[in-house]
């Protein structure tokens, strides 16, 4: 792909209005670019406000704003930053570390880095090459850096932000000037994010304020494609109500599983999609646990709290800052040296739920008290099950009901058994899209694509599929599916089985890996295909894994080096650097939860 | 050049045709991942080699909503001649049960083992450690010769030893010599491209038979085997102890369809006697004149015992001795007393213990406080006995010395496998399996004839008959595999819940029952027999028989041959 400067899709315009302006800005050089971007601007000005001579670019503050971003939400706030830097006046660039290399930092002077944690307190999967570089003893010297860093995360992980929290001592340690303190911002980033990134700019902004500040400075170059600058037209904030057209449990009777096959009608236009996205669900909690938390408290039958705790409120994850602001608001130190203790409260924690600790450590609080311990209600991702094309407007989801049972209470998931258990078609769901630009059908039809998903995993190939299918796409599909057992947990087989017969689908593999005493993975079935594997991706497949399974990632990431080394003697290290190779070149692609 | 006639022959006659020997396309069937079935031609084929594809009935009406196919899976049944398995073959059974089927394991009414609910990708797998165990499934099931049946417990005396090896002896001479089935299910090298070789089935030819064929040996008194349901028998004639020969039956069978009058039961014919020597020999004659005059137009016509009724015994008989070169002797007298097992111990002339444990409906599996499968295993696995299945769906743990007799009694206890009396009525109780698997019930079978046995019981007890032996039998449609019509009360599935009742067969298994009452159900059933069972603890002779009384009572009319069986149905006139 050339880097031609291009009008996003995204931009407010109609298709064929971006086309026109593509044919003309497509092949301007910088000059014209900058010339057109000061017309555009002065044009409002022409009708009536005062023309502000274009005044000399000033020495602008360079500010160098890295992201490392799985679902886009760290890639976000940096592109946020930047816009609020250029309103200021710095000369800001944005980069994917996924996409950079350390010399990056190594020239920059003022860096912003936002990051987020993923796996078990990992850096996101693209962003693991700088991560290890700059870990490493041949990191660069960082003496004439100014850094400050956002730290992204998931106060139920045990790692709570340690991406960020590593990349932030490195720094210092390499000699680079921390000029804000790190922040570790849970799910809801959206209400802190701003202030910081404000703050941060503040510091490095130079003394006296710039006048430059209404020129609007359009870095056609540098803006990276295919971001919508606009803002979306629905969020977790303001989510779509969808009404639920279908909802059956796809599991047969007899499975150890519970799989929801979710039909989502989609009438507002704004509400678009691309197979590979996810869809983000606001949830309600269960009411009966709610129950159980004001009764813990002393609060039972409060209807407002119950109101409140339902919609607003986690009030099922037991995270050690739960811990921690409960110990500070009680005043109970049982509580606070538990919560000191990490490995102690990892132990406590790993079948317990909020609940749990406040049943076990009971204490009267108000309302107010209790929520001002509790963090906001998060929603849920979904790997969207459908094509926009296929399934005119719907959206589909595969949802898979996560119940267990410990120290006797039945434990259930928020979001998944609000489905499965308190909604039925006919109700509404709040939804909203959530692209996913790292998880997307290869651009050329002709290209082949080998799907490997496990359980839930299979979700986002119904809708890749079903869209090649309707477009008559050239490019051979094969799917390695695996789940436990055949006959109840073949997610979606009379499709798979029409698609066969259409050619829509060229190759299936199966593994099930409960049918007999061995244990069966995609990563095996992958091994016994091994030859067509290679030749696939010699053709030029692009390669795709979804899932759950905590181990599948790894298993089939060793497996695809093994068979890649195989014909290179195998020599494993050849064999992960064509994975590697693979990854860079986009056409390794994951949606592992 | 005129044109070829009509080809008027069953569907099923050309799959067989086409099939190469029975290879037909199962491999490739195997293969296919994206379903848990074959091919329609296959499941033909591969029930000649002892498997029937099936899918769970109960789940059907999810499936498509769920966006899932039928739940298919196997039965896979494993002929054991004569019934007799070593505690090593049970032991493997066992296994294969729990890893790949359903975790039950089922006895049928004709001393063979089935399991239920073996998925595709696994059918081969359990195939190959079945006959690792030296058991196998060819020809189980198919237009051939099927398990061959002898009189329970060949260590109970010489004759039932004998009928015991002429058991195996016809099992072996009359077994398809296709490599179809170690080619698909044991890996054998394929013969060239798959094909067939010459003349592989010197018997068979390339049509097998027009329908299954059926054989048993009984030994008299004991009519366990129920000589007269089947197409071709062997009945020890014995003198001063010693095995003279053997009087030949044929022509018997059960299965008919409702409402279609060609279709009846019918008991079988004595043809003659022959010497011991000659025993397969003649079987190999009766089988080839089947097969040349069988009906090949309506599968439904074309038992042996419809080529009889077609041609007459006589015509029969005249073809058989001038293919086999001799005459056949004279027939000898011959009686029998009972078609049921003795439950309980007893001693053979082998100075063994021999157990007979009643199972109900046959099916082993373990329940919450009856570990019968468990405790089965454990005997296997500890003591040394040889295991034989009955006629009945039943079990026999033989050669038991003293201490393993106290063991076992032991182990069973230990299990909670009740050893106490069953009543008489429950004791000669047996049902088909019906629902979930069989794709041909229109009723439940297994899962109900207990229910109703306990309703039965409540009665007999009412008036003193609660040991007394009653056959009793059901199945979920009118292809009788728990031989119903010669039960002194059948009962024929016709629809959910509601059953044909035939009364009036002999004790001894040697007269057909008749039609009672018509699309009933249990409460119907009930209110029908309680009468009946009154009447007869008072009016009937000593000694007399529930499916006699019924006759002399004039209660029902008797069926004289099989071709009467649908005349003078319902309450006799
Ligand atoms: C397991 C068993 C009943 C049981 O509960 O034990 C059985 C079960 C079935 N029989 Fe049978 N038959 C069984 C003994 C019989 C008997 C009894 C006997 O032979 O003494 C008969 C009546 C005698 C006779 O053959 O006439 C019998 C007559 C049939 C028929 C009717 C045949 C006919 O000539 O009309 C069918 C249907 C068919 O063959 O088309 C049939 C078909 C079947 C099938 C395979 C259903 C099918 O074709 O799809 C049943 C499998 C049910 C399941 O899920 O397991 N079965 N079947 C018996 C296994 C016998 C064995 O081990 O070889
Ligand atoms: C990009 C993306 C795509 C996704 N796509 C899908 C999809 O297509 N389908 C799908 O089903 N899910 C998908 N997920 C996962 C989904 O977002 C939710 O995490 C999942 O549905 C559980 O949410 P919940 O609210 O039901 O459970 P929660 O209330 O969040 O509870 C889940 C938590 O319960 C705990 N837990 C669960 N089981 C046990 C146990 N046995 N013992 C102890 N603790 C336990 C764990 O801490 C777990 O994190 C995706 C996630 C992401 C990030
Ligand atoms: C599969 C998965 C694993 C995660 N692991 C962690 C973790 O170990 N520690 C943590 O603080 N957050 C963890 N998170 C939360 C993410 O960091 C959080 O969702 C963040 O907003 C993602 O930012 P991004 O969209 O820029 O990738 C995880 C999220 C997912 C879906
Ligand atoms: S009698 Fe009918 S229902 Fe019963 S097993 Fe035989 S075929 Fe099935």
């Amino acid at each position: 792909m050339s880097n031609l400067a291009l009008v996003p899709q995204t931009a407010p315009f109609s298709t064929d209005q971006i086309a026109a302006l593509n044919t003309v800005v497509g092949k301007s050089n910088p000059a014209q670019r900058s010339w057109l971007a000061g017309f555009l601007a002065g044009l409002d000005a022409a009708n009536g406000v005062q023309p502000v001579a274009a005044a000399a670019p000033k020495t602008k503050v360079p500010l160098t704003i890295i992201y490392a971003s799985e679902s886009g939400n760290s890639e976000g706030l940096a592109l946020a930053a930047k816009k609020a830097a250029a309103k200021q006046g710095f000369d800001a660039r944005v980069f994917d570390m996924g996409d950079s290399d350390i010399s990056l930092l190594a020239k920059a002077e003022n860096v912003l880095i936002y990051a987020a944690t993923w796996g078990e307190g990992d850096p996101p999967q693209r962003a693991i090459d700088f991560y290890e570089t700059l870990m490493g003893d041949d990191a660069p010297k960082l003496d004439s850096v100014n850094f400050a860093v956002m730290a992204l995360g998931d106060s139920a992980y045990v790692d709570f932000c340690e991406t960020g929290k590593r990349i932030d001592a490195r720094l210092e340690e390499l000699g680079a000037k921390r000029i804000a303190d790190r922040i570790d911002l849970d799910l809801d980033f959206a209400k802190h994010a701003p202030a910081w990134t404000a703050k941060a700019l503040e510091t490095l902004r130079p003394t006296e304020p710039d006048t430059s500040d209404n020129i609007v400075h359009v870095d056609f170059a540098h803006a990276p494609d295919g971001v919508a600058d606009g803002e979306p037209a629905f969020t977790a904030e303001a989510p779509y109500e969808a009404e639920i057209a279908g909802l059956v449990n796809l599991s047969g009777s007899g499975s150890t599983r519970e799989t929801w096959h979710v039909e989502l009608a989609i009438e507002d236009p704004r509400f678009t999609y691309a197979p590979g996205d996810s869809i983000g669900v606001v949830p309600e909690n269960n009411r009966q646990i709610v129950a159980d938390v004001l009764d813990a408290v002393g609060l039972g039958g409060d209807a407002d709290g119950a109101a409140r705790l339902a919609t607003e409120f986690d009030v099922t994850t037991l995270s050690r800052r739960f811990a921690q602001k409960y110990a500070e608001l009680t005043g109970r130190d049982d509580v606070a040296r538990l919560a000191g203790d990490v490995d102690a409260f990892q132990a406590y924690a790993a079948d317990r739920q909020l609940v749990d600790l406040l049943a076990e450590h009971p204490e009267t609080l108000s309302l107010d008290q209790l929520v001002s311990v509790l963090r906001p209600l998060p929603p849920r991702l979904y790997s969207v099950a459908s094509s926009p094309i296929a399934h005119a407007d719907e959206a589909h989801l595969l949802v898979g009901a996560v119940r267990w049972a410990s120290h006797g209470r039945d434990r259930h998931g928020v979001a998944s058994t609000f489905l499965a258990d308190h909604r039925k078609a006919g109700d509404t769901l709040k939804i909203y899209p959530k692209p996913n630009k790292h998880f997307k059908l290869p651009t050329d039809p002709a290209t082949p694509i080998i799907m490997i998903g496990a359980g839930t995993g299979v979700a986002p190939y119904r809708g890749f599929v079903a869209e090649r299918a309707e477009r008559g796409d050239t490019g051979k599909n094969w799917l390695v599916f695996g789940e436990r057992n055949y006959t109840f947990d073949f997610l979606y087989q009379l499709e798979w089985q029409d698609h066969l017969e259409s050619g829509a689908l060229a190759k299936l593999d199966v593994a099930f890996s409960r049918d007999q005493p061995e244990k069966i993975y995609v990563q095996h079935r992958l091994w016994d295909a091994r030859d067509a594997l290679r030749g696939w991706v010699n053709d030029g497949a692009h390669i795709y894994i979804c899932g759950d399974e905590k181990g599948m990632a790894r298993d089939v990431d060793a497996i695809l080096a093994k068979i890649f080394a195989e014909t290179v003697g195998g020599d494993l290290s050849a064999g992960e650097a064509k994975l590697k190779a693979l990854t860079k070149a986009g056409r390794y692609q994951r949606d592992v939860y | 050049m005129s044109d070829t006639p009509k080809d008027t022959r069953a569907k099923n006659e050309h799959i067989k045709e086409q099939s190469r020997q029975l290879r037909g396309t199962i491999a490739a069937g195997l293969a296919d991942v994206s379903t848990g079935a074959i091919s329609e031609d296959d499941t033909q084929l591969v029930k000649f080699h002892g498997t029937y594809m099936q899918d769970d009935r109960d789940l059907r009406p999810e499936r498509t909503k769920k966006k899932l196919e039928k739940a298919f899976s196997f039965m896979i049944r494993v002929r054991v001649p004569g019934g007799l398995a070593t505690a090593e073959q049970w032991v493997a059974m066992d296994d294969i049960a729990s890893t790949y089927a359903n975790g039950t394991l089922r006895l049928t009414t004709r001393q063979a083992f089935q399991f239920h609910g073996v998925i595709k990708s696994n059918l081969k797998t359990t195939m190959q450690d079945i006959n690792a165990t030296l058991l196998d499934t060819l020809a189980a099931c198919g237009d051939v010769n099927r398990n061959v049946m002898s009189t329970a417990n060949p260590f109970l005396s010489k004759a039932h030893r004998a009928a015991f090896d002429l058991a195996n002896d016809l099992s072996d001479h009359l077994t398809p010599r296709t490599a179809a089935y170690h080619e698909i299910w044991l890996d054998g090298e394929k013969v060239a491209g798959g094909e067939a070789a010459p003349n592989e089935e010197p018997i068979y030819g390339v049509h097998y038979l027009p329908r299954k064929f059926k054989t048993v040996v009984a030994v008299p008194p004991d009519n366990d085997v129920d000589l007269y349901a089947h197409d071709l028998g062997f009945v020890a004639i014995v003198s001063q102890g010693k095995l003279t020969g053997w009087n030949v039956t044929v022509g018997g069978g059960m299965g008919m369809t409702h409402g279609d009058t060609e279709t009846f039961p019918r008991t079988a014919d004595v043809l003659g006697f022959c010497l011991p020597g000659q025993a397969v020999d003649v079987a190999e004659k009766i089988v080839t004149v089947q097969r040349d005059w069988g009906n090949r137009e309506n599968r439904k016509r074309a038992r042996l015992k419809y080529t009889i009724e077609d041609y007459g015994l006589d015509a029969f008989r005249a073809e058989v001795e001038a293919r086999l070169g001799y005459k056949l002797g004279q027939i000898r007298d011959m009686a029998f007393d009972s078609t049921g097992d003795p439950i309980g111990w007893r001693k053979g002339s082998d100075r063994r213990w021999h157990l007979t444990l009643y199972i109900e409906n046959g099916r082993i599996k373990d329940q919450p406080g009856v570990a019968l499968r468990s405790a089965l295993c454990e005997i296997a696995e500890t003591q040394s006995v040889s295991f034989i299945l009955s006629s009945n769906q039943n079990l026999i743990i033989a050669q038991a010395t003293a201490k393993t007799k106290q063991a076992i009694d032991n182990i069973l206890a230990k299990h909670g496998v009740p050893q106490g009396d069953v009543s008489g009525l429950r004791r000669n109780a047996m049902a088909c399996v019906a629902l979930p698997t069989c794709a041909l019930a229109l009723a439940e079978s297994e899962r109900y004839l207990p229910e109703l046995v306990s309703r039965l019981e409540d009665s007999l007890d009412r008036v003193g008959l609660s040991d007394d032996d009653i056959v009793i039998r059901m199945t979920g449609c009118p292809n009788g595999c728990a031989r119903p019509y010669l039960a002194e009360i059948g009962l024929v599935g016709r629809g959910p819940g509601t059953y044909n009742l035939y009364l009036g067969a002999a004790f001894d298994g040697s007269r057909l029952n008749k039609l009672f009452a018509n699309d009933v159900n249990g409460d119907a059933i009930v209110a029908q027999l309680d009468p009946m069972f009154e009447r007869y603890a008072k009016e009937r002779d000593e000694g007399e028989r529930f499916g006699d009384f019924v006759v002399r009572a004039g209660i029902v009319a008797p069926t004289t041959a099989g071709n009467t069986f649908h005349n003078d149905v319902g309450h006799a006139k």
